[in-house]
């Protein structure tokens, strides 16, 4: 036990001391590390904000009223009404009668008395309002809607076949660019660290020929190095947050009011930040480890 | 090629006893196809002090090389104190190397630690939580001469003075063998004899040396073992040898 204890307290003890002496080259490495962290911690968090905007849109999009003819019998409607709740594709259906639209329509601005007024009735029709489950699913829905007996000829639905699509689009295309940027960003931080990591390793080459010289197991020569790329991929992550959480204050001050505000995510940004820590500190281990095995083979 | 080979009992040796290091038709063919050695046979006693002679790439530091494993041989067998080397489990190659007290021409001291730090990492890395680290790098550093130079850094040092702080460092761990890779290639002659005499009175306190060398005016003076190498083979292998035998101009 006294051996093991002896054993952690001289890595941890050179892992430090190698960290100050070799300050250039650690320094170097935890800057190039932290940038790295930076750059993915700024690709998720843009990717994870901006898929939270075009979500909100898509659940606001996932909207489609299905225009009822007048004069169509109320049990029919029902009946109807019954019929697109048991449908999996949807989530709620709520009916909203003529008086209920000719209201809506007021409460948003528009000028419908005056319609009222001229054709002596009101011309709004009642309407089934749908709540969607995934926007992929209105066409489908407005193309049953459409073969109802009990929808108007005229105007079937509000859907429009412009405008979901292009969100859809938006969504798929922002997922996969933030996808494949933080995947790209992950391999070179990889490529980037570990060559860091072989430089500073490197340079440090005497030393562990003495260390295997003189009869040092191959973890006694490993766990310094593993410590020291642990310490640095900390205060990369430590570099990075502070960054990323400064520069995600500013973004979100300098934007609020705007029509592109860019919303606060608290509970994602800690989960991010700690996610940045656990990412430094495994990648400088493992970049330790894979530094240090070509000069332990023999 | 006849191979005259060095007669037991070796100074101080028992020929009943097992060699500490014994060579049995040993080749080394690195990746390249460079031939290094070729058949070796060769055996060492304990308290034996052997001088390793031949030309640069003769042979003599990949022999030191396989001993410790640090290099694998390629055919044949080594034992170091009953054990196979070329055997050896990776995992066992630490306790192995434990045995030896190694210098290298370089001396290979780290240049951020005190010549006392240099010693103590030979002892920490190999016994760690060892007692009283400090009095066994005191007292291995008199045996150097350099018990005044502790706090001193390797910059700070001449190399004869570098190379002896290489020897406390190999000795403080107390090793049966003790190998030298041409301890005296960096060095004066004056000092080169000091590091010399400082092996010698290292083998009369036991421990068997293996010396790597050039320097043919220590070889002569000294006059102990010598087995000389060329073009990886042993050619010569005698008690109290010289580094040329009289008309031999090929080394």
């Amino acid at each position: 036990m006294r051996r093991f204890f002896a054993a952690l307290w001289f890595a941890i003890a050179s892992s430090l001391q190698n960290f100050r002496r070799n300050l250039g080259v650690s320094v170097a490495g935890v800057c190039t590390m932290g940038l790295i962290l930076v750059l993915v911690g700024t690709t998720v968090l843009a990717t994870h904000l901006l898929t939270n905007v075009l979500h909100d849109q898509e659940s606001r999009a996932s909207k489609l009223k299905i225009y009822i003819q007048d004069g169509a019998s109320l049990a029919g409607i029902v009946n109807f009404q019954h019929q697109l709740q048991s449908d999996s594709r949807v989530l709620a259906v709520s009916f909203e009668n003529k008086d209920q639209a000719y209201q809506e329509a007021q409460s948003k601005g528009t000028d419908i008395a005056t319609a009222v007024n001229a054709l002596g009735s009101n011309p709004l029709p009642a309407s089934l309002n749908v709540d969607v489950r995934q926007l992929r699913y209105l066409v489908q829905l407005d193309a049953v809607a459409r073969t109802d007996p009990l929808v108007d000829p005229t105007q079937p639905t509000d859907y429009n076949a412009d405008v979901t699509p292009k969100i859809q689009t938006a969504i798929t295309g922002i997922e996969i660019v933030g996808g494949v940027l933080s995947g790209m960003l992950l391999v070179i931080s990889l490529v980037i660290i570990m060559n860091t990591i072989r430089t500073a390793v490197y340079a440090r080459r005497t030393e562990i020929e003495i260390m295997k010289l003189v009869g040092a197991t191959d973890w006694f020569v490993r766990w310094p190095f593993i410590l020291e790329g642990v310490l640095g991929g900390v205060f990369a992550a430590v570099l990075s947050s502070a960054i990323l959480a400064l520069a995600y204050k500013v973004a979100v001050g300098a934007t609020h009011g705007d029509l592109f505000a860019i919303p606060f995510d608290g509970p994602f940004t800690a989960v991010l930040i700690a996610a940045l820590f656990a990412g430094g500190a495994v990648v400088g281990a493992i970049g330790s480890y894979l530094g240090v095995r070509r000069f332990l083979a023999a | 090629m006849s191979v005259a080979l060095a007669q037991r009992p070796a100074v101080g040796g028992d020929p009943s006893l097992r060699p500490v290091i014994s060579f049995h038709g040993v080749g080394k063919t690195y990746a390249s196809g460079t031939v290094a050695l070729r058949d070796i046979d060769l055996a060492i006693y304990q308290r034996d002090f052997v001088f390793l002679v031949g030309a640069s790439g003769a042979g003599k530091s990949t022999l030191v090389r396989l001993l410790i494993r640090d290099e694998q041989a390629s055919s044949g067998r080594i034992f170091v104190d009953g054990q196979e080397v070329t055997r050896m489990k990776r995992r066992k190659l630490p306790k192995l190397r434990r045995k030896f007290g190694i210098v290298f021409q370089d001396y290979k001291l780290l240049p951020t630690l005190t010549v006392g730090q240099n010693v103590a990492f030979a002892l920490q890395v190999t016994h760690p939580g060892q007692r009283h680290i400090r009095e066994k790098v005191e007292e291995t550093l008199w045996i150097v001469g350099l018990e005044d130079k502790i706090e001193k850094f390797p910059d700070e040092l001449s190399g004869g003075e570098q190379q002896r702080v290489a020897i406390a460092r190999a000795l403080v761990i107390r090793p049966r063998i003790f190998l030298a890779d041409e301890p005296t290639g960096n060095l004066d002659p004056d000092t080169s004899w000091g590091i010399v005499q400082l092996l010698l009175q290292i083998n009369h306190r036991g421990t068997t040396v293996l010396m790597a060398t050039h320097n043919r005016e220590v070889v002569d003076l000294v006059r102990r073992r010598v087995i000389a190498i060329d073009g990886g083979r042993v050619i010569r292998d005698e008690q109290e040898g010289q580094y040329l035998r009289e008309g031999e101009a090929t080394i």
